[in-house]
């Protein structure tokens, strides 16, 4: 057993869940029955789904067998925390209480082992696409959400296929710099928040960042996605490794 | 080693494998391999990954490549100075140092940089907890099967090589 001093925060992002790729859905599991357990705290931070249209997607047994497998974690002791990400950004607390976890704000401060770390899924950092963050500044909004979820499951769900192919083909056009992080947002974002460490997902481009904010050194973590290789963050006393779960010498 | 260390038979379709487990230096690691023994859980696994001239890794999968729910990982003991030296037994873990739960591998060859660096997530080694004292043929026989891809996997033998039971001695 891990002695609690020694236990680490683990963070996943990116994971895509979807019916389409069901070795990732086997690849959640196994983190899930294995190297998750005994953790201090698991943190989601976004898009662990391919999309989300509402928490009555929960009666999607992929959805419902993710929930479940999240909440024998909590209650093994594992507290578990959401952040929405781009695409699965109506995902709501019924869904994290179905979970056994609790629904973040979409940046939050937490002190990780005596570092204060910003914690957010990182679209809002890509301020160079615009037209996202038209787009996420109109679906974030607390009305059009409501009316939106309003809406019948499989309208939804037509909807949701619309935005994806509407993405998917804006995304094909867009230079890739446009849909990494603004190096300035992401300063302002650590300097608003008071920290020198950073983690976040959604841009596919896992890495550890040095940069210099206001003449001190801060780093940024980037997760990787899980459409390449599963993997997640661990971090502890000693800092933040990035973990493939691959079981290997 | 002493008389009072464990002792496990791995009964494979290839023959049986006896494993002395060092219960003095890896008193974690040893408790919780036995506490898989107990519960049945390498009864019905597979030999999954097997690499000549490497070693060959098992109990963690089903013969239908399910992986079995396990324990809380164990404490990472591979500061213990057991060396990862042919037919030594040692527990596969992922890229974190404290994560091996049931998957374990028996060195086939004298595998120096698996051992205990320094302590941190690239140097911490892998944990040796014991040897093969009985059965070194039937290592050997499995290191040479025939091997290819499956599912997500590389290194997997054609014809499964299954733990059919483990069984402790007294």
């Amino acid at each position: 057993m891990l002695t609690a001093a020694m236990a680490p925060t683990l963070f996943i992002s990116d994971l895509h869940l979807s019916r389409d790729r069901p070795e990732l859905v086997d690849a959640f599991h196994a983190l899930m029955r294995g190297p998750v357990y005994g953790a201090a705290a698991l943190y989601v931070i976004g898009d662990l789904f391919d999309s989300w249209v509402g928490d009555d997607q929960l009666r999607q047994p992929l959805a419902a067998g993710v929930a479940a497998a999240f909440a024998t974690l909590a209650a093994s002791g594992t507290p578990i925390y959401f952040q929405r990400g781009n695409r699965d950004f109506v995902l709501g607390q019924r869904f994290a209480a179905a979970a056994g976890g609790s629904l973040l704000a979409d940046e939050v401060v937490r002190d990780l082992y005596g570092t204060p770390t910003l914690i957010m899924h990182g679209d809002q950092l890509c301020t160079d696409d615009i037209d996202y963050q038209r787009f996420r500044a109109f679906w974030r909004d607390p009305v059009h959400q409501r009316r939106t979820l309003a809406l019948p499951y499989f309208v939804r769900q037509g909807l949701a296929m619309l935005f994806r192919a509407v993405s998917q083909r804006a995304t094909a056009d867009k230079p890739p710099l446009i849909m990494d992080v603004n190096a300035e947002a992401v300063a302002a974002a650590m300097r608003t928040h008071g920290v020198r460490r950073l983690i976040h997902g959604h841009t596919h481009r896992p890495a550890r960042h040095e940069l210099d904010v206001d003449g001190l050194l801060c780093e940024r973590y980037v997760l990787a996605d899980w459409y390449r290789v599963p993997s997640y963050l661990r971090v502890d006393a000693a800092g933040a490794t990035p973990c493939g779960f691959e079981f290997a010498p | 080693m002493t008389d009072t260390n464990p002792t496990v038979v791995l009964h494979t379709n290839h023959g049986a494998i006896t494993l002395e487990l060092d219960a003095v230096r890896a008193p974690k690691t040893v408790a919780n391999f036995l506490a898989y023994v107990r519960a049945g859980h390498f009864d019905n696994t597979l030999f999954h990954r097997v690499i000549d001239g490497f070693m060959i890794q098992g109990g963690g999968f089903t013969p239908d490549f399910r992986q079995k729910p396990t324990r809380p990982p164990v404490e990472n003991e591979a500061t213990n100075g057991l060396k990862n030296a042919r037919y030594t037994v040692a527990m596969a873990r992922t890229s974190d140092p404290h994560s091996a739960t049931a998957q374990f591998f028996i060195n086939v060859a004298d595998n120096g940089f698996l051992d205990h660096r320094s302590p941190d997530a690239k140097g911490w080694g892998y944990c040796v907890f014991g040897r093969v004292v009985g059965g070194t043929d039937v290592v050997d026989r499995i290191k040479a099967v025939a091997t290819g891809d499956r599912n997500m996997h590389q290194n997997v033998p054609k014809q499964d090589v299954v733990i059919e039971r483990a069984e402790e001695k007294a």
